[in-house]
């Protein structure tokens, strides 16, 4: 048998019976013997010593100080991380707004981050932070909106008549030049506007035109506005015709006459004669359209 | 993926328990590699300490080759490549009462030899060769020690034991 394979087999411990007696046969088997039986005498055990655990436990207490600082190190990127999100923090909250507008005779419903729905009118422009929304839920309308907040904390529709704070509840505002308008269908709204504070319960509107402020009622049970209908209960007619060019994104001309009338009644948003018929015949008005958007309108002599 | 049982090894209890596990493994490579001059058990230690400073970044199943290539690592920063002579324990004539002093006289020259020859084999040959016969540890625990296959192992401890075979070759030892 191959001497190398024999001493390979019996350096791992594999020899077989056989191959054991042929091992035990080499001649050099007394040195093979001795090689392992005199290398215990080198055993690491008897010239160096293994140290205890105690030994390292002091030695780690002597390496405290080392720690310490790197825990100071630690606090300083702690401390830049800090400041550098809460500069983050604050270029994102000044500039960074979710914003969302409407053209004429566009509609549009959005979801807030919480799950409160606004539906926006035509030419209507709202802004959010959403980030903020969490502790704050404030939203900046210019326009008229509806809004459908979910239940939580205090929410705030800020527009530049005033400022509408509700906590979960269903609300019209609408706010457009020398108009403002709340009108809550639901829960209850807080509505300050300069010097006015109201609270208004469900089926109540505060309206404030040109200065002067008034209370009234509504008993639809959300505006008509977002069924393609616009509605008005004692309205100045010019306010009903911006709306209506709101709506179909036309220009209306008329005797400045009949700009403060009060108007009650109201049109549809997708038919413009239909529309138009609405506005005109109760006043004793005729209407013309010149082109795909000028309208005119004329006193009548029916 | 099979969760780590102990993720962190930060609690002085968990690691007093790894170093009495590891603490003579490492300290015997070390004198095993490097000789008994570099203080193998301090550098050991300072391994540990080095463990003990980064435990919140080791896992525990990663801790023992952590140890191996730290005390290497720190061995290697120190010494300059010398002869490693490593001890023997002296033939005590006691134990050879019925042996004539020629015969003692033989043995340890015999030693003299076999402590050279331990001397001249690599440190790679001669960690796996005294870490498998003379610590008697297996094959596949020095394999892992070393992160090499066995078979490295198992080739280091033949190439280490033909090299001193041959050096020891003249002595008579009967």
């Amino acid at each position: 048998m191959d001497k190398d394979y024999l001493i390979k087999k019996w350096l791992t411990n594999d020899l077989t019976e056989e191959e054991q007696n042929a091992f035990e046969a080499l001649e050099d088997h007394d040195l093979h013997i001795a090689i392992i039986e005199e290398g215990k005498r080198f055993k690491a055990s008897n010239f160096s010593d293994v140290p205890n655990f105690d030994q390292l436990e002091g030695r780690l207490e002597q390496k405290i100080p080392v720690r310490k600082l790197a825990w100071k190190r630690k606090l300083t990127i702690a401390a830049s991380l800090l400041l550098v999100s809460f500069a983050t923090y604050f270029l994102l909250f000044t500039d960074n707004l979710e914003h969302f507008e409407t053209l004429a005779t566009e509609k549009t419903t959005i979801e807030l981050p919480d799950g409160s729905m606004a539906t926006l009118n035509a030419l209507t422009e709202v802004s959010y932070s959403e980030k903020k929304w969490e502790q704050k839920r404030a939203l900046a309308l210019n326009g008229e909106a509806y809004f459908k907040v979910a239940k939580g904390k205090v929410f705030d529709v800020i527009t530049s008549e005033g400022t509408v704070t509700v906590v979960g509840t269903e609300f019209n505002v609408k706010q457009r030049k020398d108009y403002f308008e709340v009108i809550c269908y639901e829960g209850i709204v807080k509505v300050v506007s300069g010097s006015h504070t109201h609270e208004l319960t469900a089926g109540k509107t505060f309206r404030i035109y040109m200065g002067d402020a008034s209370l009234n009622t509504t008993s639809n049970e959300l505006p008509k506005w977002t069924l393609n209908i616009s509605e008005f209960k004692a309205v100045p007619f010019k306010e009903v015709v911006n709306e209506l060019e709101r709506q179909y994104d036309i220009s209306v001309t008329y005797d400045p006459g009949y700009a403060e009338r009060l108007f009650t009644g109201g049109f549809v948003h997708n038919d413009l004669e239909n529309a138009l018929e609405s506005l005109t015949s109760p006043q004793d008005l005729n209407y013309k359209i010149e082109s795909s958007n000028q309208v005119r309108l004329t006193n009548g002599d029916r | 993926m099979p969760k780590e049982l102990h993720e962190d090894i930060c609690d002085k209890k968990r690691f007093a328990s790894i170093y009495e596990k590891y603490i003579k493994d490492v300290h015997d490579f070390l004198y095993y590699k490097y000789g008994g001059n570099y203080s193998p058990g301090d550098k050991a230690q300072e391994a540990f300490i080095k463990l003990w400073e980064n435990c919140k970044k080791v896992a525990f199943s990663k801790a023992r080759s952590f140890l191996f290539t730290v005390a290497n690592n720190m061995m290697l920063n120190e010494i300059k490549h010398q002869k490693v002579v490593l001890q023997y324990q002296k033939v005590k004539p006691k134990d050879y009462t019925y042996e004539n002093p020629e015969f003692l006289l033989e043995k340890e020259q015999f030693l003299q030899q076999y402590q050279k020859a331990l001397g001249n084999l690599s440190e790679e040959q001669r960690v796996a060769f005294t870490l498998s016969k003379i610590e008697g540890k297996k094959h596949s625990e020095i394999a892992e020690m070393l992160g090499v296959t066995q078979k490295v192992v198992e080739y280091r401890i033949y190439s280490a034991f033909d090299k001193l075979k041959s050096e020891l070759k003249g002595f008579k030892l009967k």
